[in-house]
């Protein structure tokens, strides 16, 4: 496996931008970049779509892999999905005026996530309760709401997969919904039908392809808020200035949105504070996540039931694609909250029969994950393991990046590997222990 | 400071009554070694070495939950030099089928090991205790997650805990 200057799943790499500056390098938590010929290339299979490169980058060379599609709603269904992150943008407008301006845009309907995302806490807490008596998973559990997390786990922590709580991420549970109940009438009505994700992260994979070969009528297109944001801003303008609502007809209950607190369960902590688990924790931050992961690794925190992670600061109103600042965006999430309060909007009887009936339970194994990931990374043998020691031992480990690599250590796993000569390192050819480049 | 004890362990002992000796040993059989130094009382780089040892192993691809059993012993190992002894050293030493952690330090040693091993007989200073540490549960972690484990000490002086674990043939041996 070389590494490539190709785009993963999630970020889109534009060669003519990149300058080599390497800011990207050191940052990646996989390490999945390297700079070869004075451009960053990257092995593609290890991205886990955490964005941090495309932050890094001065340049911009390093962008997500979601695009504003031109047609929406033009000569087929357009249904929006939409993170709950898109409301914290816009102050003064209360989620169901949002929803309502997109469906001005074009959308047919519009799919609040907040909705799904009170289930999951509903189901999780749910499971929290009943894990305590038998114990079918091991503290503390870890929430599979930040898909950045889950692929972070299944690549760097895999003996943590045990950890993560088996009930359907929101995400997972909104599609399924809109697949039984909205997707089939148009199905037999022979309409395509186009899934719209809007979202602040670019972890949304699939960008237009369908999915499902038995459903060739329905695709799924990714969309960043910074990439709907310059075209739904006029919309909302709309909607707030006029005086009487325009009329705007939904059918399903997911349609709009009544509450003021949607957008709170995208802040750091909003997961957990419906949730009412007295021993969790919320940590946000790419660094965090890998400092907790590794201390849970140690057997630490045991004394803790859930936790909530996010990679993004600030959770995902930080998210890489978001427009207003994670910090704006917080205040006007909060400030919503006190001033209309917390409410919820699902029967709660309802919720428990259809946790009793599976409805919540995930539906496929995490080992999934796991083959994906250990996979793509080749194992080092005894051997080379000794082989890397030696030579991290005599390359001054000062990890300037200068080979291309982002530390001695992993240039010295390139070298044992095969993808990298022992002569890229500068310090080594100055001081004359190696020949120096060629070519 | 004296290394791993080779004479009690099994494939070694085999090796020795075939006639080998240690060095003949060493030669067939690809071994890492490596060793990190613990600062006594120092908190915040308490678990480095941990963390270091996790990494090297995951490269290796070994066992998940082979992993997490090494990187909690190694993890409580450390704790307890950090805790406990004055400066210490954390040996590892890895071959093809099997892994032994190695942690000495120059600490107060152990009166009554017995006593050490129970669950949630605790030494530690109030300091330690303070920051979450010191609930008495090293010693019978590290006991429960290791495959073989040893205690030496002597009062006043120094303590060394020597775990092994059994890797199983992995596929590097070729």
């Amino acid at each position: 496996m070389k590494p490539e200057p190709q785009d993963s799943l999630y970020v889109r790499f534009h060669e003519e931008r990149c300058t080599g500056c390497a800011e990207c390098l050191k940052v990646c938590p996989t390490k999945a970049i390297r700079i070869r010929q004075q451009k960053s290339v990257r092995f593609v299979d290890q991205c886990i779509g955490c964005s941090a490169c495309l932050r890094v980058c001065p340049a911009a060379a390093v962008g997500s892999i979601t695009r504003m599609p031109e047609d929406i709603g033009r000569d087929h269904v357009a249904i929006a999905l939409v993170s709950p992150v898109l409301y914290a943008q816009f102050p003064r407008i209360m989620p169901g005026g949002v929803l309502m301006a997109l469906r001005q845009m074009g959308f047919h309907h519009t799919v609040d996530m907040s909705f799904f995302f009170e289930m999951f806490q509903y189901a999780a807490a749910e499971f929290i309760r009943r894990n305590r008596t038998t114990r079918e998973a091991p503290w503390p559990l870890i929430s599979p709401a930040c898909p950045v997390v889950v692929r972070l786990i299944a690549f760097q922590f895999p003996s943590l997969l045990p950890h993560i709580l088996p009930v359907l991420r929101p995400v997972a549970l909104m599609a399924r919904e809109v697949r039984e109940r909205v997707i089939p009438e148009y199905e037999s009505q022979k309409q395509d039908v186009v899934l719209y994700y809007i979202n602040p992260c670019p972890t949304k994979s699939t960008s237009g392809q369908t999915l499902d070969p038995h459903r060739s009528r329905c695709r799924e297109v990714a969309i960043g808020i910074n990439d709907i944001y310059p075209a739904l801003k006029p919309q909302v303008e709309k909607v707030l200035s006029s005086d009487n609502m325009p009329f705007s007809w939904t059918r399903f209950e997911f349609e709009t949105c009544s509450t003021a607190d949607a957008a709170f369960g995208a802040m750091s902590g909003g997961e957990i504070a419906r949730i009412e688990i007295e021993d969790s924790l919320a940590v946000h931050g790419l660094k965090e996540t890998v400092d907790y992961l590794n201390k849970i690794e140690m057997g630490l925190l045991k004394d803790i039931e859930y936790i909530e992670f996010r990679t993004c600061r600030e959770a995902c109103l930080g998210g890489a694609l978001a427009v207003v600042d994670k910090y704006i965006a917080k205040r006007h999430v909060q400030k919503m909250t006190t001033t209309f309060g917390m409410g919820r909007r699902l029967p709660q009887d309802a919720l428990l029969r259809q946790y009793e009936q599976g409805r919540f339970k995930i539906d496929k194994s995490p080992d999934v994950l796991r083959k994906f990931f250990s996979s793509c990374k080749p194992t080092l043998s005894l051997a080379d393991a000794e082989r890397i020691e030696q030579l991290v031992a005599n390359l001054g480990n000062h990890n300037c990046g200068a080979c291309g690599a982002p530390g001695c250590r992993v240039f010295a796993e390139d070298v044992v590997l095969g993808q990298a000569e022992l002569n890229e390192c500068i310090w080594l050819s100055v001081h004359g222990l190696v020949r120096g480049r060629t070519g | 400071m004296r290394g791993v004890d080779l004479y009690d362990h099994p494939p070694y002992a085999r090796n020795l009554a075939d006639g080998g000796s240690n060095q003949t040993v060493c030669r067939y059989m690809a071994s890492l070694k490596k060793f990190f130094f613990i600062k006594a009382r120092d908190f915040v780089h308490a678990g480095e070495a941990s963390i270091h040892i996790q990494n090297l192993l995951k490269s290796m691809h070994l066992d998940p939950a082979l992993i997490r059993r090494i990187a909690i012993c190694s993890y409580e190992g450390e704790m307890n030099a950090v805790i406990h002894g004055g400066d210490g050293i954390l040996n590892v030493n890895i071959e093809s089928n099997r892994l032994t952690l190695e942690i000495i330090d120059e600490g107060p040693g152990i009166q009554d090991i017995q006593l050490a091993m129970q669950p949630g007989y605790s030494t530690a200073p109030e300091e330690a205790r303070e920051m979450g540490f010191g609930a008495g549960m090293g010693l019978p972690n590290m006991k429960k997650n290791a495959d073989d484990i040893l205690i030496e000490s002597e009062p006043g002086k120094r303590t060394r805990a020597c775990m092994t674990f059994f890797l199983g043939l992995t596929k590097e041996v070729q």
